[in-house]
């Protein structure tokens, strides 16, 4: 038995399941809200926090992807206070590492770097980081490029709550904080890793993808994770 | 012995007070790590072997602390049937007296006596320790502890925390065990409920109604979380509750898991805390022995039990979700909500989580009723809070006070105001997530809601006190730095956010930051604190954002004058000598010039930073010993000295000529352009020196008939003698300034006309006004103001003064004054209403005039001026006054007193502050303030009329000649750049060339101050007091530098 | 009517946002009716003229000249432009900036050379340590991404401004 509420999401009165995220049911009546980190058929962590939105009665900014909708709630998507810091979440993402769009194998099918584009960022304000990171190019047929991640963790859930293997962590903190494949090794070297490629899939970002492509040649199947749950809550 | 009864637990009871009040004195050492790490051990192991060596018939015990951290390490003593003693600052060698006080019924040495306590409500129990010392004050009349109410701290440096049976004689579990026998969970709830007991982590929800949600959970496993996670830097509350009386806080625990049927209790705190953590699993181990906690509490058949868990310090655990991922044993980062913890907590079961101190108010709410804990605190905050007391403030400490106090009474009553006289500047509350309030809002009440209105929070009650010498840039920079650093990492706004925040902060206080960036950082510091996951986040920003709102003008000191005012962003500063002085004069440089027995050049050095070194030299207020470095290792090196050798070594010998020679070289090109300055002080005389050296044609304007100002008209010949003067104002006038005296600007001629003949007009008129004050009798013959006073000995004319003087005021002119009188024969009082420390006079002078006999009246405010009927005045009627509350300068407000003391005198001068001529400021038709000096703007020092400038007094009410010159020097860099479209002052220094190696080890010696002329003997005329430092006593002066000026980079 | 005057340079890039800006065409006729080209690599001016009303810099900023030319030109422009992603993000030139200056000159010119192994000096600029977006050397009035910014993309910029409008940007542009 699904218990039916009705809220209402930028002015339009919707109806929708309980237990369901205000995400979720935006985006099942095409009402668009931004996220990095979400992905459909994986745990919401709420992390990147560009899926915030205004739902009235409620002080703070709420991220969609992870509250419920309530009876009578009216959220809001979009707002010049959101559309601001939606704003500089996507810039703090470009100045944190090296995300140089013109020599990328993502340029022109990632997620960021659209999200940038239908925002308006057409520069970074804050001055960048420019670490020196490291690319793991150990695995016979993906590589790693950490200048482009922008640590939504996608990756991770993929491989721990789809494939199984959790070969992916994120170890540190804070600024310092990054992706590692089985206790540190090397990914080529991980020996949990059954290459089935689903992380480089989820990757919204060209921070993972499969050898052999040059700038602007990655393009990725962004359904594999949603396709394989669904089908596997039908059997 | 395990307690399966009432009979048992009242044994255990008895037990617990024979120890406490045993039949023989007690020795309780507080040995919390605060005591402890001050010696407290030593203390404790010199009593026990005393108590041994003497064979003395003396109890012994541990206890943790009372909280008076400044003053450990605190010792109890009781003899029965008298007062417990609290006795401070106990040292080892202390023992033997106090044990011989004890036991002889006498007071322990005076020095270490505190305060005394005659009984003592435990609130779920009383203990009547005795009466007697009638001397003693009561502990609760000690200004730290005035006002504290100890509800969380009723047990802290009492009773033995290693002991069961000393908590159970203080009533400790007895409202455990009416819980148990009641058998009503739910009427506890509403208990807790109705005494708005709010959580104490900070956030301040409502206790009761998260217990009701774990109470409404179903199922059978739910835990209980202590939050002991304490991370914040200056905190340290949760530790001395733990360490000093761990049972409360499992008495708290066990309540609770009864009423919302959790049978799981876990403590997870910081593996930091090593005594907590030894201490509460010592208290673990005796409550399951004594059967308080386990299958069957107090046999009562309620099976609970704690566990301990040691955290591994990452701040980001305090946050409850974080911390059950750590629990889990997980990487610490928190999850989000919802679920909420009552419905998916630690290992997905129904979780709650309080703060320490929540725990702690337990037991009492449950003993006492919740009517009783309302009463305390504010309508919306019940009961009380405990702070850290940390800073800049006289008194440090844990001090537990009511929600909503006001913060004045946190810092002035109980903190006892600034340390070493120094003004506060601002608090910051709540930790490193806190905000910083300013010290004109400190009648803010402290509780929940007040301070969120103000940005800042109540966080887990830290307070840490700044003062002047604190960068509020630096401040948030810094807790930015320690929450970045402990991030988790998980969200965006967070993770990079904060990291972005600290280096737009570092580029403030390397002073690279633009205007732009102020905006910016805002914008960035509310997203990431509307954004972030977590409390981390979302509270991170909050010193950036409250320093923003209350001290944006210190963030723009840092782009637009590139200063920091406090002297701690060393990238904006030479030396922290250098950045104090108001004419920034390289020191450093000077002294080691002289030290290299290079006179000319450190005169070089000096004279192109400071066109008055040998007045600055005897007059400057010196704020550059406040900041000397070499005070750490004994005193300050005396730069003023120092500095004033090097100009009488020149101006008053024959090598003079050769070296103003030298200055006129350094002029640059005539530019044809041509200034007026209005005033020829200090002020005015500086701003001409530089625009002359710039190249520019200057004239100066004064009214009087020779230049100096205040310095040849108000400072009395023995402070200054005026053939110094004479020297300088030569020098000035050689490097092609023009001086045209007895010209009144305003009557004589107009400002329209100086602004027509001239590029820029420069006003530096000082504050003649002589300030009166309402006091009756001031009309009669015999009063005259301090001003003229001085002006008319300065010229040699009459002065009408008799043979008893009174001063009244307490700034120099006062001083000056008094003394002034003394050497025209006079008696002389000087009455002041404030102490002797409130005193804007330089000390040193007040010094010198007691030495001439000049008596000062101190606490006294000024009544009325008696007077006969021909007019004349016979006498000054003062009030006694005493020293009140603190005001808003941080100074005791003086309260009068019902005394009246009367003084006999036929002259008072009143010496009670000077003024800008309103006058001359109407008249020239530019904007005042409301006190009637100049708006200008802060940086450029531009008037309201273009190319008009201003400074000195005229701009900040009577200040002194250092400030005054440094305003003049500002103005002409300023003004040479508005003419020449470009910064030229740097063309201006010659290069010196002169070591720059650290001192390997500096000189030993102590300061050396010039030797003065007799007391007796200088009365009796104007000769110079001070008689100066001799060339080799100033050697040995400059080797004492330290050389802070060298950076590591140069080496 | 007198016509506007632009000038336009490159600092560290490899002159295909220039080579955008003459894929406009036939259009740059139009262009040319209201303004003038008073700088540029193909004007001989040999110093950014005062008076000039766009500036249009394409590049990083990444030696001591191209601060010093990017400063001139700001200082005698009234708006300015950042063209490309290197002149607003960085881009390729800014990827070296992790690395040391003198470790990425001897990688290039000792470790990478056959012969005459040697860091030069003479007639060339020394470098900045970082390579920076135009914006944190002089204010930027209107940032123009992509690597090259489409041919459309400049021309529409530069007919609004020629028609004294603030070009809106919107969601047309992204980086790369």
């Amino acid at each position: 038995m699904t218990e039916k509420v009705k809220v209402r999401i930028d002015g339009e009165v919707i109806s929708a399941t309980a237990g369901q995220t205000i995400l979720e049911v935006a985006r099942a009546n095409n009402k668009y809200i931004p996220a990095l980190c979400y992905m459909e058929g994986l745990t919401s962590v709420g992390a990147c926090r560009l899926c915030m939105v205004e739902v009235s009665g409620v002080a703070k900014l709420v991220p969609a992807c992870t509250t419920p909708v309530q009876e009578g709630q009216a959220v809001a998507t979009t707002s010049p206070q959101l559309d601001s810091y939606r704003k500089i979440a996507l810039e703090l993402l470009f100045a944190e590492r090296n995300h140089v769009c013109a020599v990328c194998v993502s340029s022109g099918h990632c997620e960021l770097q659209t999200l940038a584009q239908e925002h308006g960022v057409t520069h970074v304000r804050y001055p960048y980081s420019c670490p020196r990171l490291p690319v793991d190019t150990t695995h016979p047929r993906y590589v790693l490029d950490h200048n482009r991640c922008v640590l939504c963790g996608r990756c991770v859930r993929t491989c721990a709550e789809i494939e199984g293997a959790h070969v992916w962590d994120v170890a540190g903190r804070g600024i310092t904080s990054h992706l590692v494949s089985e206790l540190q090794r090397p990914w080529g070297e991980a020996t949990s890793c059954t290459s089935c490629g689903k992380c480089v899939q989820a990757c919204p970002t060209g921070a993972m993808a499969e050898k052999g492509w040059g700038v602007e040649e990655m393009t990725k199947h962004r359904t594999v994770v949603s396709r394989l749950t669904s089908m596997r809550e039908g059997s | 012995m395990r307690i399966a009864d009432i009979a048992a637990f009242a044994a255990v009871r008895e037990a617990g007070l024979a120890k406490l009040l045993p039949s023989r004195p007690r020795i309780a050492v507080g040995m919390g790590t605060c005591g402890s790490g001050n010696g407290a051990e030593a203390v404790y192991h010199a009593f026990k072997s005393a108590i041994d060596r003497h064979g003395l018939d003396v109890q012994l015990a541990p206890v943790g602390c009372f909280g008076f951290c400044a003053e450990e390490p605190l010792v109890n003593v009781w003899a029965p049937g008298r007062p417990l003693l609290m006795l401070r600052r106990v040292q080892p060698h202390h023992t033997d007296a106090i044990l011989d006080a004890i036991g002889h019924g006498g007071l322990p040495p005076a020095e270490t006596i505190l305060g005394k306590i005659e009984a003592w409500d435990h609130l779920t129990g009383h203990i009547k320790y005795g009466s007697g010392y009638p001397d003693v004050p009561l502990w609760s009349d000690v200004p730290f502890f005035h006002g504290q109410v100890k509800i969380v701290l009723r047990n802290c440096g009492l009773v033995n925390p290693d002991d069961i049976e000393e908590y159970i004689a203080v009533g400790g579990y007895q409202a455990l065990y009416k819980v148990l026998i009641d058998q009503n969970p739910a009427a506890v709830i509403e208990q807790v409920k109705a005494a708005k007991l709010r959580g104490r982590g900070g956030a301040g929800f409502l206790t009761g109604n998260k217990w009701e949600f774990l109470a409404k959970a179903p199922g059978p496993d739910k835990y209980l979380v202590c939050n002991a996670d304490e991370g914040d830097p200056g905190a340290y509350m949760n530790r001395n509750e733990i360490e000093s009386d761990p049972h409360s806080l499992l008495e708290g625990m066990l309540i609770a898991g009864f009423v919302t049927g959790a049978r799981r209790g876990i403590v997870y705190v910081r593996a930091e805390y090593p005594l907590a953590v030894m201490r509460l699993e010592q208290a673990i181990d005796q409550a399951r022995e004594y059967g308080v906690l386990g299958d069957n509490v107090l046999g009562r058949g309620f099976a609970f039990d704690i566990d301990l868990v040691e955290g591994a310090g990452a701040f980001v655990c305090g946050e409850e979700t974080a911390l059950i991922e750590s629990l889990e044993g997980k990487s610490g980062r928190p999850r989000t909500r919802p679920p909420f913890p009552a419905q998916r907590g630690l290992f997905g079961r129904p979780t709650n989580i309080n703060n320490v101190e929540t725990w702690y108010n337990v037991a009492p709410i449950v003993s006492k009723g919740p009517a009783w804990f309302t009463e305390t605190g504010s309508p919306k905050s019940a009961g009380t809070k405990v702070f850290s007391l940390v800073g800049k403030v006289q008194n440090t400490g844990l001090v537990e006070m009511p929600l909503g106090t006001p913060l004045s009474t946190f810092i002035y009553d109980i903190g006892g105001g600034g340390t070493s006289g120094r003004d506060i500047k601002a608090v910051q509350t709540g930790g490193p997530s806190g905000g910083c309030i300013p010290a004109d809002m400190f009648d803010t009440p402290v509780d929940y809601e007040t301070l969120a209105q103000l940005g800042s929070i109540m966080g887990s009650g830290g307070m840490v006190v700044m003062d002047a010498d604190n960068c509020m840039v630096d401040v948030a920079r810094y807790f930015i730095e320690f929450t970045h650093a402990e991030s988790c990492g998980k969200c965006v706004p967070c993770r990079v956010g904060l990291d972005k925040a600290l280096r737009m902060l570092n580029r403030f206080t390397q002073g690279v930051a633009t205007q732009d960036d102020i905006p910016l950082l805002d914008e960035l510091c509310r997203m990431v604190r509307d954004t972030s996951l977590c409390g981390l986040g979302q509270s991170a920003p909050n010193p950036v954002l409250t320093s923003l709102r209350h001290f944006r003008h210190e963030f723009e000191d840092h782009i637009v004058a590139k200063r920091c005012r406090a002297g701690v962003c060393q990238d904006l500063a030479l030396s922290p000598c250098e950045n104090s002085c108001p004419l920034h004069m390289n020191i450093p440089r000077f002294l080691q010039l002289y030290n290299e027995g290079r006179l000319e050049d450190a005169f070089l050095s000096v004279v192109m930073d400071n066109p008055l070194p040998a007045s600055t030299g005897r007059v400057c207020q010196h704020p550059c010993d406040n900041r000397c470095r070499r005070a750490g290792i004994d005193e300050p090196v005396n730069m003023r000295d120092v500095h004033r050798l090097i100009a009488d070594e020149i101006l008053l010998s024959d090598r003079f000529d050769a070296v103003v020679e030298r200055v006129r070289e350094r002029r640059l090109e005539p530019t044809g352009r041509e200034v007026a300055i209005v005033g020829a002080g200090p002020t005015g005389l500086a701003c001409a020196y530089y625009l002359a050296l710039f190249g520019h044609s200057v004239v100066v304007y004064d009214s009087r008939p020779a230049a100096g100002g205040m310095l040849r008209y108000a400072l009395p010949e023995y402070r200054l003698p005026k053939a110094a003067l004479d020297r300088e104002i030569e020098l000035i006038e050689r490097m092609g300034v023009r001086f045209q005296f007895n010209v009144d600007v305003g009557n004589d001629i107009s400002l329209n006309d100086l602004a027509h003949q001239h590029d820029a007009v420069f006003l530096a008129i000082g504050t003649w006004k002589e300030g009166w004050v309402y006091l009756p009798g001031t009309e009669l013959t015999g009063v005259i103001p301090a001003l003229p006073f001085l002006e008319a000995v300065a010229r040699n004319d009459e002065v009408p003064v008799g043979s008893k003087v009174v001063v009244i005021g307490g700034g120099n002119a006062a001083i000056d004054s008094a003394r002034t009188a003394r050497r025209l024969g006079a008696e002389v009082t000087v009455v002041y209403r404030r102490e002797r420390r409130d005193m804007p006079a330089i000390p040193e002078e007040i010094e010198a005039a007691e030495h001439e006999g000049v008596r000062v009246a101190y606490l006294a405010a000024p009544h009325r001026i008696v007077g006969d009927k021909s007019g004349q005045v016979r006498a000054l009627e003062a009030v006694r006054t005493k020293p009140g509350e603190f005001d808003a300068s941080g100074r005791r407000k003086p309260v009068p007193t019902d005394e009246v003391i009367r003084i006999e005198c036929d002259t008072v001068i009143l010496a009670v502050g000077e003024k800008v001529d309103p006058d001359f400021c109407r008249a020239s038709g530019l904007t005042l303030n409301e006190d009637g000096t100049m708006v200008v703007d802060r940086y450029s020092l531009e008037t309201s009329r273009e190319r008009f400038y201003a400074g000195g007094d005229l701009i900040t009410g009577a200040s002194n000649v250092s400030n005054a010159m440094g305003y003049g020097k500002k103005a002409a860099r300023n003004i040479d750049k508005r003419l020449m479209g470009q910064k030229r002052f740097a063309q201006l220094l010659p290069e010196f060339v002169y070591s720059m190696e650290p001192p390997e080890s500096p000189a030993e010696v102590g300061r050396h101050t010039p030797p003065e002329a007799p007391a007796a003997q200088r009365v009796q005329s104007y000769q110079e007091v001070s008689l100066g430092l001799t060339p080799v006593a100033a050697l040995e002066e400059t080797s004492r530098c330290l050389r802070c000026d060298i950076r590591s980079s140069e080496r | 009517m007198d016509k506007v005057k632009i000038g336009t340079c490159w600092l560290d890039g490899c002159s295909g946002c220039h080579m955008s800006l003459l894929d406009i065409d036939e259009s740059i006729v139009g262009v040319l009716r209201k303004a003038d080209i008073v700088f540029g690599p193909l004007v001989d001016a040999q110093e950014w003229p005062e008076g000039v009303d766009v500036a249009v810099i394409e590049g990083a900023v990444s030696s001591q000249d191209d601060l010093k030319l990017v400063q001139t030109a700001r200082a005698r422009s009234r708006y300015l432009i950042a063209l490309g992603d290197c002149a607003v993000t960085g881009n390729v030139p800014s990827m070296r900036n992790g690395i040391p200056v003198r470790k990425l000159l001897e990688r290039v010119y000792v470790e990478g050379a056959d012969e005459s192994a040697g860091v030069p000096t003479d007639g060339v600029p020394p470098l900045l340590r970082q390579a920076e977006p135009i914006r944190q050397a002089v204010k930027v009035d209107l940032h123009v991404p992509g690597c090259p910014p489409r041919p459309n993309a400049i021309l529409m910029v530069l007919s609004e401004l020629l028609e004294g409008r603030e070009p809106d940007l919107g969601s047309k542009l992204r980086f790369g």
